[in-house]
C-alpha cells in the first residue's frame, strides 16, 4: 500500500498571549512600529464603536445588532491587508475590515437600524453588503474571483464566514469551485468558537476548520486570530499567492466571541462564565497594547487621548445616523428594477396615496 | 436564412450576444464540451473557448452562487440549469440574492444575469424532468420571468433577457424545442419584454396562455373557427412583470376569458390573471373566467402524462362553457 | 400458418434518432429464441446489444453492417414459432416508438385541414404527424411542407439525454394579426404597446399596408403617434384656438403666478384686463360658440332607490362610462376640418371644477377602468392638484367627454357648452324633491335634473337620447 496524499496544517502565531514575541522573523510591515500603532488605533476605534452600538440597541435606538467584540485583530488584520480593488464579501459582523476600507460607522447603524441605505455604503462600490443567508457570500466571492480570473485582473476576492457558516453547503461549494477553477479566492473562516449556542466541536468532526480547504485543493493554514501580526502576515501571504495566479487559500482565524451572538441573544444560557473570563485574558487589544507599550511607542496617556478622539468620532457618526430622516416610501419600489415596470407603478401610486391620508 | 427550431434559435441568440459583448459568458453542467444535454450551447465552446463557456462542477448551488457573484462584478452570465426539476437548490441565490441585490444596496450593486431553464412536460421523461414551476418565480419581487413559444420569440426574447440589467428566469418549453422550424434572421433584434403577443385576432373569447400550450391553444382556436367561434389568442411571453393591459383590452372586447397553462391549478399563474380580471374587468365579463390547467398533482410519468396536460379538447370545452354562460 | 412480426428499432438511448448496424448475430432463415442476441447496434453514445423480441425464424433484415437505421422504423421481420416462448402481450408503454396504428386517411381531403387528435403514440414517434394530414395551427400559422410525415427528422442528434422529444422539419411561419383594420405581425403590435405607440396613427410601409417594426420605431422616435395624445380639447391652454398664442402654453404654476398678481387688481369702475384662465375661457367659449351646433336635451333621474352614502360625482362618472359603452357616439371627437369622427374605447371624463381663478376642466383618465373608490380618489387628487395649482397641463386636457356638476348653489337645467373636439357635455343641476306618481298613488322622490348638450354636426338626436336614457338608467340604480 502506498500513500497518495497527506496534509499538514500550520498554526501561525507571532505574539504570545502575554504580549511577547514568540518568533524573531517578523514580517516586513510589523518591523515598523508606527504601522502597528496605526492598526492598534483602528482596533480601538472599532471597539469604541461596538460598545456604543450595543448601548444604542439597549436604549431603543437601534434594532438587533451583531457585536464584533473580541474580533478586532482578525477584522482589522484582514481588511488592512487587502487592496481597495479587491472584493470583500462579509457575513454581518466584520465592521473593522469594512471600516479600514472606507465604510462609515453610520452606515452600519443605518443597516441595523432598518434602513437599506446603509448597504449603499461608502468605500469600494464593488464590495458585497451584509449577508444574512449564511455562507452564501462565499459563493458570491468565488463568482467574483472567477470574473477577475476571466478578465485577467490582478484582484482577489475575500470571503469571511464563521465557524458555523463553515458547515454550510455554499461554503463547501465555494471551496470546491475555487479549487476547480484555480480562482484568486481567499476564504477567511473566523472561528470565534460559537455559532449562537452551538459550540465549535459540534459543527464538524474535522480537527481544524482550515483543513476543509484541503478537500478543494486550496492552501490552508490556521492562525491565532487574536494576534494582529499573525493575522496580517497570513493574509498578506494568501493575497500574494492569489494575485500571482497560484490559486486560493482557506485561513482559519481562531478567536473568541466575547459578546452574545447578537443583542437578541443571551450567551449566559449556554456558556460558562469561567470560559468567557479566560477568553478575556487572551483578547486582542491586551496583547498588542502590551507589546507596543514595551516597545515604547504607546502609553496610557496616548490611549486616553485616542479614546477621546474615538468617542468624538463615534458620537459624530451616531448623531448622523439618528438624524437621518426615514427613507421616502417610494424607495420600496424604485430600486427593484432598473426601470419601474408598469405593473408596479399602480402599487407605487397607492403607497404614495396612503402617505397623504 | 434557413428555417430553424426553437433550440437552434436559442443557440443563435447565445452566439450573437457572446460575439457582441465580451462580458457575456455561459456556465452550467455539460454546456461546454457536450454543448448541453439539449444541445442549446452546441459549438459555442469550440467557437468561444473555455473561458467564455464553462463546464461547472455538479452542484446547482455552485452554479447559482457563482452566477450571482459574476453578475454583481460586471459580467453578464447566462447560467443553465439542466432541467426545471433541478432548480430548487438555486432558489436561495435567486430569491435571496439575485432578485434583491439592487434593492438591498439601493442600486449600488446590480445582478444582470439570465438563468435558462428547460421547462415543462410532454417529453416522457423520468421524474423531476418535466416541472412547470413558473409560479414559484412569478411570486418573487425583483425577478423577470420570460417564456418564449416560437423560434422567433425564443431568439428575440433571449436577446432582450441577456441585455436586461436585471435578473431574468428564462424558461424554455422543452416539448417544443424541435417541434417545428421557423425563419429566424440573425439580426440581433431583441423583442420587447414586459408585453404580451396577440397571435390571433378574435371577438368571442380571449384565450390567454404561454409556453408549449400556445400550440394547443392555437389549434383549439382553429377548430372553433370552423364552428364560427372567433377566438383571440394571447401569448403572455413575459409572465413577470405582467402586461395586464393587453389582456384587459382583449377581454373588454370579447367578454370571455379562458386561461391555459400546464402548471398545476392552485396558485398557478392563471390565478393571478383571473384575480386581476375580477378586479378590473368584472363589468366586461359576461361569463366566469375559466382556467384549463394541469391537475394539482405532480406531473405523472409518461404513461399518464398526456392525461395530465391540457389538451385541445379541454380548451374547446372550456370555451364552450363560457359561451353557454350567457 | 405463421404469424409475421415486424420488429421496429426502439429508442436505444433516450432520444436517439437512429443507430448503425454493427453486426448481425442471426442469419436469415435461422431460428432465434426470445431475448437471445440478435444484432449489435452502435448509437451516438455506445454499442448496444439488441436481443430478439420474439422466438421464430428471421425472415428479412432492414440493412447490413454499416447501415444506419432510423429509430422507429423496421429493423427485422420474423415468422413467429408458437411452440417457442414469446413475450407476453401488454399495454404499449410507449417506449417502443412504434408508429401508431393511425386512423385511416380521410376519404376526401377536408376543406379546412383539421388537426388530428394527438395520441400518446403520436408524440412517441419522431415523425410528427400521420401521413397526409397537415396540421393547421390557427390562422396564425401556415405550413410550408406536408412531407415531414413521410421522412423522419433530418437532424442526427435530438440531444435530450432523457425523455423523447417530438422532432420535425416542418416549417411554420406566423401570419399577420389584423385588429381594427390594422395589419401587423404580433411582434410589431407588442413593440407598439411597449413603446406607447398608437398603431392606428402609424404610416404603414410594408407591402399591402402592413405596419412594420421599423415603422413603429420611427414613430416612437418622432413621438407623433403617442397613444392618447392628439387633438386635445382644452379649456385652459391657449394653444389650439389662438393662432397668435405663444407656442408653449403657460404651465399651471406660471398661470397661477399671473393670476395671483392680477387678482389683486380686481377693482370697480375700471376696465380690468382679463388674464390667465379667464382669458382662455373668453377665447375658447367664443370659438366653441362659433363652431358647434349645440342641441340640449333635458330630463330627470329619480334617485329614490339610492342606497345611503352614494357619492353624486362618482355616480355621475360611472353613469357616463356605462352610457358611453351603450351609445359610443357621445364619447367621441369631431375633427370638422378633416371630416373625421373618432370614437374612443376609453372614457376620459373632463370634470368641470370651479375655482377662484376661473373654470378648470380636469381630466379623470380611464374612468372606465375605475371602481368607485378609485374615482373618488382620482377626483380628490385632481381637486387637490388644482387647489395648489400643481396640476400639470396634461391633466387639464385630452378628455373624451365632459361633465359639469353645477347644482351646488342653484340651477336645475342648463344649456352647457360643448368644447371641441368633444361632442357631448352632461350637466347635473341641484337635486330637488318632487311629487311623482307611483302605481296609482303619489310619493315624494329626490330627483337629479340633467342637461345634455351634443354637437349636432357629429351626432343625431336619437344617439343623444339613447345615451341619456342609458345615463339615467344607471343613475337610477341603487348603487
Amino acid at each position: 500500500m502506498r500513500t497518495v496524499a497527506t496534509f499538514e496544517i500550520d498554526y501561525i502565531q507571532f505574539l504570545g498571549e502575554d504580549g511577547r514575541l514568540l518568533r524573531e522573523d517578523l514580517p516586513e510591515f510589523a518591523k515598523d512600529p508606527k504601522a502597528l500603532v496605526a492598526l492598534f488605533k483602528q482596533m480601538l476605534l472599532v471597539r469604541s464603536f461596538d460598545t456604543k452600538a450595543v448601548a444604542l440597541q439597549r436604549t431603543g435606538k437601534l434594532g438587533t445588532y451583531a457585536s464584533c467584540l473580541g474580533h478586532e485583530a482578525t477584522h482589522i488584520g484582514i481588511g488592512s491587508a487587502m487592496q481597495l480593488d479587491d472584493v470583500l464579501a462579509p457575513s454581518y459582523r466584520e465592521y473593522g475590515a469594512q471600516f479600514v476600507r472606507g465604510v462609515k460607522p453610520r452606515e452600519v447603524l443605518l443597516y441595523w437600524g432598518g434602513d437599506e441605505r446603509g448597504s449603499d455604503f461608502s468605500g469600494p462600490a464593488h464590495d458585497y453588503p451584509w449577508c444574512v443567508p449564511i455562507g452564501t457570500q462565499c459563493l458570491h466571492a468565488a463568482g467574483a474571483a472567477l470574473a477577475f480570473k476571466l478578465r485577467k485582473e490582478p484582484r482577489v476576492a475575500v470571503a469571511m464566514v464563521g465557524d458555523g457558516g463553515s458547515s454550510k453547503s455554499d461554503t463547501y461549494a465555494a471551496i470546491n469551485s475555487a479549487g476547480a477553477y484555480g480562482l484568486p479566492f481567499v476564504l477567511c473562516i473566523i472561528n470565534n468558537q460559537w455559532a449562537i449556542s452551538v459550540p465549535r466541536k459540534s459543527q464538524t468532526g474535522a480537527r481544524t476548520l482550515a483543513q476543509k480547504g484541503i478537500a478543494g485543493g486550496l492552501e490552508c493554514v490556521q492562525v491565532d486570530g487574536n494576534d494582529l501580526i499573525a493575522v496580517r502576515a497570513a493574509m498578506d501571504h494568501a493575497l500574494k499567492l492569489a494575485r500571482a495566479g497560484h490559486g486560493g487559500s482557506v485561513l482559519e482565524f481562531v478567536t473568541y466571541r466575547l459578546s452574545d451572538h447578537t443583542t437578541a441573544d443571551d450567551a449566559r444560557r449556554y456558556r460558562a462564565d469561567e470560559e468567557v473570563k479566560a477568553a478575556w485574558t487572551r483578547e486582542p487589544l491586551v496583547r498588542l497594547r502590551t507589546y507596543l507599550t514595551a516597545l515604547g511607542v504607546w502609553s496610557e496617556t496616548e490611549e486616553l487621548a485616542w479614546r477621546e478622539v474615538c468617542n468624538q468620532r463615534v458620537d459624530e457618526e451616531v448623531n448622523a445616523y439618528l438624524q437621518t430622516p426615514p427613507p421616502p416610501v417610494t424607495d420600496m419600489f424604485d430600486y427593484l428594477y432598473e426601470t419601474l415596470p408598469l405593473d408596479l407603478a399602480a402599487q407605487r401610486d397607492d403607497a404614495i396615496d396612503w402617505e397623504s391620508r | 436564412m434557413a428555417a430553424i427550431t426553437l433550440i437552434e434559435a436559442i443557440t443563435l441568440a447565445l452566439a450573437h450576444e457572446m460575439e457582441a459583448d465580451p462580458t457575456v459568458l455561459i456556465l452550467g453542467e455539460d454546456v461546454g464540451v457536450n454543448g448541453g444535454v439539449f444541445r442549446a450551447t452546441a459549438g459555442l465552446q469550440q467557437r468561444f473557448g473555455d473561458q467564455r463557456v464553462l463546464d461547472t462542477p455538479l452542484d446547482e448551488t455552485t452554479i447559482a452562487g457563482l452566477t450571482v457573484g459574476l453578475a454583481t462584478q460586471g459580467m453578464k452570465p447566462i447560467a443553465e440549469v439542466q432541467f426545471d426539476g433541478f432548480v430548487y437548490p438555486m432558489l436561495d441565490h435567486l430569491i435571496c440574492h439575485a432578485a434583491r441585490f439592487r434593492n438591498r444596496t439601493r442600486g449600488r450593486l446590480t445582478c444582470p444575469m439570465v438563468l435558462r431553464v428547460p421547462w415543462g412536460g410532454g417529453i416522457r421523461a423520468p421524474e423531476h424532468h418535466s416541472e412547470a414551476n413558473e409560479s414559484m418565480f412569478t411570486n418573487v419581487p425583483g425577478l423577470r420571468v420570460v417564456m418564449p413559444s416560437s423560434p422567433q420569440r425564443a431568439y428575440g426574447l433571449l436577446l432582450a433577457a441577456i441585455r436586461d440589467p436585471d435578473p431574468v428566469v428564462y424558461m424554455e418549453p422543452k416539448r417544443i424545442y424541435r417541434q417545428y422550424k421557423e425563419d429566424v434572421p440573425d439580426d440581433g433584434e431583441a423583442l420587447p419584454l414586459d408585453v404580451c403577443f396577440v397571435l390571433r385576432d378574435g371577438s368571442d373569447v380571449t384565450l390567454v396562455t404561454w409556453g408549449a400550450q400556445v400550440k394547443e391553444t392555437l389549434e383549439a382556436a382553429e377548430k372553433m373557427a370552423a364552428e364560427g367561434i372567433s377566438a383571440e389568442v394571447i401569448d403572455v411571453a413575459t409572465l413577470k412583470p405582467l402586461d395586464f393591459d393587453t389582456i384587459h383590452e382583449s377581454v373588454r372586447k370579447t367578454g370571455r376569458c379562458v386561461i391555459v397553462h400546464e402548471a398545476c391549478r392552485t396558485a398557478g399563474f392563471g390565478a393571478e390573471i383571473a384575480a386581476r380580471l375580477a378586479e378590473h374587468a368584472m363589468y366586461d365579463l359576461v361569463a366566469p373566467v375559466e382556467r384549463v390547467t394541469g391537475y394539482d398533482v405532480p406531473i405523472p410519468l409518461f404513461r399518464l402524462e398526456m392525461k395530465y396536460l391540457p389538451s385541445v379538447e379541454k380548451i374547446v370545452a372550456a370555451v364552450q362553457r363560457t359561451l353557454a354562460a350567457s | 400458418m405463421n404469424t409475421l412480426q415486424l420488429f421496429t428499432l426502439p429508442d436505444l438511448g433516450e432520444g436517439l434518432p437512429d443507430a448503425e448496424i454493427v453486426e448481425w448475430h442471426v442469419a436469415i432463415g435461422q431460428v432465434v429464441r426470445l431475448d437471445e442476441p440478435l444484432v449489435s447496434m452502435e448509437t451516438a453514445k455506445a454499442v448496444v446489444e439488441v436481443p430478439a423480441p420474439c422466438s421464430g425464424t428471421l425472415l428479412r433484415i432492414a440493412g447490413k453492417a454499416g447501415d444506419v437505421i432510423p429509430t422507429g422504423t423496421w429493423l427485422a421481420e420474423f415468422a413467429i414459432d408458437p411452440a417457442l416462448p414469446q413475450r407476453a402481450a401488454g399495454h404499449d408503454t410507449g417506449h417502443g416508438h412504434a408508429p401508431a396504428a393511425h386512423a385511416p386517411l380521410p376519404a376526401e381531403a377536408p376543406l379546412v385541414p383539421r388537426v388530428p387528435a394527438l395520441t400518446v403514440d403520436d408524440l412517441a414517434s419522431p415523425q410528427a404527424m400521420p401521413e397526409g394530414i397537415t396540421p393547421a395551427f390557427g390562422s396564425g400559422f401556415k405550413d410550408a411542407l406536408a412531407t415531414a410525415a413521410a421522412t423522419p427528422a433530418a437532424s442526427d442528434d435530438a440531444g435530450t439525454v432523457v425523455g423523447a422529444m417530438q422532432v420535425s422539419d416542418q416549417v411554420r411561419s406566423e401570419a399577420l394579426v389584423a385588429v381594427g383594420g390594422i395589419k401587423a405581425m404580433p411582434v410589431v403590435r407588442a413593440l407598439a404597446k411597449k413603446l406607447g405607440v398608437d398603431l392606428a396613427r402609424v404610416a404603414p410601409s410594408g407591402a399591402d399596408g402592413v405596419v412594420t417594426l421599423a415603422d413603429v420605431k420611427r414613430a416612437a422616435e418622432r413621438g407623433d403617434a403617442r397613444v392618447g395624445a392628439s387633438i386635445t380639447p382644452t379649456v385652459n391652454a391657449s394653444t389650439a384656438f389662438d393662432p397668435h398664442a405663444s407656442p408653449s402654453a403657460p404651465t399651471s404654476r406660471a398661470a397661477a403666478a399671473n393670476d395671483v398678481e392680477r387678482g389683486a387688481d380686481a377693482s370697480f369702475d375700471a376696465d380690468t384686463p382679463i388674464r390667465g384662465v379667464r382669458r382662455n375661457m373668453l377665447r375658447v367659449m367664443g370659438a366653441a360658440h362659433a363652431e358647434v351646433v349645440p342641441t340640449t336635451l333635458m330630463d330627470d333621474a329619480d334617485l329614490h332607490a339610492w342606497a345611503p352614502g352614494e357619492d353624486i360625482t362618482v355616480r355621475l362618472v360611472r353613469a357616463l362610462v356605462r352610457a358611453s359603452e351603450i351609445e359610443p357616439a357621445m364619447n367621441a371627437w369631431l375633427n370638422a376640418k378633416e371630416g373625421t369622427l373618432r370614437r374612443h374605447a376609453r372614457v376620459d371624463v373632463g370634470i368641470a371644477i370651479d375655482h377662484a381663478d376661473g373654470l378648470f376642466v380636469a381630466n379623470l383618465r380611464n374612468a372606465d377602468g375605475m371602481d368607485a373608490a378609485a374615482i373618488r380618489a382620482g377626483i380628490s387628487r385632481l381637486r387637490d392638484g388644482l387647489k395648489d395649482r400643481s396640476l400639470p397641463p396634461e391633466q387639464l386636457s385630452g378628455y373624451t367627454i365632459m361633465l359639469s356638476n353645477f347644482g351646488k348653489f342653484a340651477g336645475k337645467y342648463a344649456t352647457p357648452v360643448v368644447v371641441p373636439p368633444c361632442v357631448c357635455i352632461v350637466a347635473a343641476g341641484r337635486l330637488y324633491h318632487a311629487v311623482v306618481p307611483v302605481l296609482g298613488g303619489i310619493e315624494t322622490h329626490r330627483l337629479m335634473p340633467l342637461s345634455l348638450t351634443f354637437d349636432h354636426r357629429a351626432a343625431t338626436g336619437g344617439e343623444a337620447a339613447r345615451f341619456l336614457k342609458a345615463l339615467i338608467d344607471d343613475l337610477q340604480r341603487s348603487r
